[in-house]
């Protein structure tokens, strides 16, 4: 039954003092809303335990963020986009700038806060495994003062908490002793995005002498409560990351975890994902602290670059940002197989706008540079197109006349994997595929694309 | 404890909408959304899923995007909206409506005035986003008719010629 408006009576005192000396006087009657992301939600279905509501959207003591030497104090009001904005959360705390990046759509990150987040204690929430792994503390608020709890106590069970009838939460607290680990936080779901997680992990690691030092995982969707693997990181630490060590921690994790049945997903699907995602991480850890082999000394430190910088570098293999995006996210990648994976992956999520931005920035068969290319880019593609460029002025001719019927046909330059075909080749074959109709020739140029950018990344390695 | 029978009043709340100081009387809990279509007849806000997953209620609150499903009116206390028929400049079409119109970006209509506003909101923020950055900005919008591509396409135009001028 949907709820009407009439029954319900909302305040906005305007200053944390006010509201909590309201939740004294009477304990249990109001039910705070900061950006309404999941009790209008609930509203709107007729669910709302209370019909009393007093706002805490927006109260300069909550919406802050307090940096010290040693943490970084989080207000409980601050939105996911407050989080994704914020430098140091980017830096050294980036499983939470992951997970607010993947919470809602941008309307809802407007909106939603991690302390609401918190609250609302759904298990599925994408940002809690991350506060697990990340060690948070909370600093829970009211008349009677100010106390600090572990964040790892404060889920009591399904949707309850420490939370006293008096209390808000004010602040999430955050040591800032985190941003040498190799972090990995990845979510499944019946989608990638705006799908809630069947499984979700947030998961920190350091290797040091060959084996693993410190390690953190965490797992949400997966329990009542978001849950932190004690037992599999005991089991992990202190071994060198080898195949059987990815068993073993796969076999630890779904003998630790005792997932949920649930409308999203069957408690034996999950187990399975949840060993699977630990052994992902483990490998990914692995590779990120390797070291062996100069293609791997250029991965490693290409790996650990800021995502602009490892773009910019690898765009010159292909053209299209979003591509080069794809990839990077897709860090850290252990050897040339992992990157030429992560190259295909990337490349068959885009759309034909990401596309036409990779071909833009090829000359011309037979020219020598494109508008849109790098200095790098140049260089490959007159080494991709040496047998055009040493063919005779008959061939070259006819290549020139082709490639403009091409252009007023499909609009866009013709692309082909040069490397190795003599001209004469090129033009048999830009001669077929001019007889294509629009969506095969999109589809063929697309191949060819993904076949040159295969080429250049693994000269790129070199 | 709450008592059912016991009817609230409604309370007097302004706001700016579109650039126009407005009074209205509601109750603290009636949702933007309502408030602007029945109240203020602002029907280009449509009503989607009612539940912040579908974007259609999509307005500007103080510059940021918000699902106008999700606001009690009380939070929207002196803020500044924007809503699709604040988006033009008289006669003259915005800039991304051009784009949308030239580019197809609009079937049945019922995501586009959500849409725009997500595309004003995302092209405030960042005038030159890439494909990627563009689809992010439009996540929460969902377009039955799924003519994604178009939108996207209007929405890069739109970075090329802001651009341009």
């Amino acid at each position: 039954m949907r709820s009407h408006p009439s029954d319900f009576e909302m305040i906005a005192p305007g200053s944390l003092h006010a509201v909590v000396s309201l939740l004294t006087r009477e304990p249990g009657m109001w039910l705070p809303i900061a950006g309404g992301t999941d009790v209008m939600v609930q509203y709107a279905a007729g669910m709302l335990p209370s019909r009393k509501l007093v706002s805490i959207w927006n109260l300069p003591e909550l919406r802050r963020i307090e940096v010290t030497a040693s943490e970084i104090q989080i207000g409980a009001g601050y939105t996911y986009t407050d989080l994704r904005n914020h430098d140091i959360v980017r830096r050294e705390f980036p499983l939470l700038h992951t997970a607010a990046r993947w919470t809602g759509g941008i309307a809802n990150q407007n909106r939603g806060t991690i302390g609401g987040n918190i609250v609302n204690a759904s298990p599925a929430a994408d940002s809690l495994p991350a506060l697990l792994v990340y060690d948070a503390e909370l600093i829970l608020v009211s008349v009677r003062g100010e106390r600090r709890v572990p964040y790892a106590s404060f889920h009591t069970g399904y949707k309850k908490t420490l939370l006293a009838a008096d209390e808000l939460v004010q602040a999430i607290c955050l040591p800032r002793r985190f941003a040498e680990h190799f972090g990995y936080a990845r979510k499944v779901g019946a989608r990638n995005s705006q799908a809630i997680s069947k499984v979700c992990i947030a998961a920190l690691g350091k290797v040091s002498n060959g084996v693993v030092e410190e390690i953190r995982i965490a797992l949400g969707s997966i329990a009542p409560v978001p849950l932190r693997l004690a037992e599999t990181e005991q089991a992990v630490k202190g071994k060198a990351i080898d195949s059987d060590l990815l068993l073993l921690a796969k076999r630890a994790a779904a003998a630790e975890i005792r997932p949920i049945d649930d409308i999203r997903s069957s408690a034996r699907y999950r187990a399975a994902v949840a060993g699977n995602l630990v052994a992902e991480f483990l490998n990914r850890l692995g590779a990120a602290f390797a070291e062996t082999g100069e293609a791997r000394d250029f991965l490693v430190r290409w790996n650990r670059l800021p995502v602009d910088k490892a773009i910019s570098l690898i765009l010159s293999c292909c053209g299209s940002k979003a591509w080069a995006h794809g990839v990077v996210s897709r860090r850290p990648l252990a050897d040339e197989a992992a990157l030429l994976a992560a190259s295909h992956d990337a490349w068959s999520s885009l759309a034909h706008a990401d596309w036409n931005e990779a071909f833009e920035t090829h000359p011309r068969i037979g020219e020598s540079r494109a508008s849109q290319a790098s200095p790098q880019s140049v260089e490959w593609s007159a080494e991709e197109q040496r047998n055009v460029q040493q063919s005779e002025s008959g061939v070259q001719k006819a290549l020139a006349d082709a490639n403009r019927e091409y252009e007023r046909r499909f609009n866009r330059i013709f692309i082909i994997c040069a490397t190795g075909k003599s001209a004469t080749e090129i033009l048999e074959i830009l001669r077929r595929r001019l007889k294509n109709d629009a969506a095969t020739e999109l589809h063929e140029a697309a191949e060819q694309q993904r076949q040159i950018t295969h080429i250049r990344l693994k000269k790129w390695l070199q | 404890m709450t008592n059912k029978s016991k009817q609230r009043a409604k309370t007097e709340i302004s706001f700016i909408v579109n650039g126009e100081p407005k009074t209205v009387r509601a109750y603290t809990m009636e949702r933007l959304l309502d408030v602007l279509r029945q109240q203020l007849e602002l029907t280009g806000t449509k009503e989607g899923c009612g539940e912040g997953e579908c974007g259609s209620c999509s307005v500007l609150l103080d510059g940021m995007l918000v699902n106008s499903c999700l606001i009690p009116v009380l939070q929207a206390e002196g803020a500044n909206i924007v809503t699709i028929e604040g988006v033009a400049a008289g006669d003259t079409l915005h800039l991304l409506q051009q784009t949308f119109l030239e580019h197809g970006g609009a079937q049945c209509g019922i995501c586009t005035p959500g849409m725009i506003l997500a595309a004003t909101h995302l092209l405030n923020e960042k005038p030159a986003p890439t494909l990627e950055e563009i689809r992010e900005g439009l996540s929460g919008n969902l377009c039955r008719c799924t003519g994604y591509s178009q939108i996207v396409e209007a929405v890069a135009e739109a970075s090329r010629r802001k651009a341009i001028a």
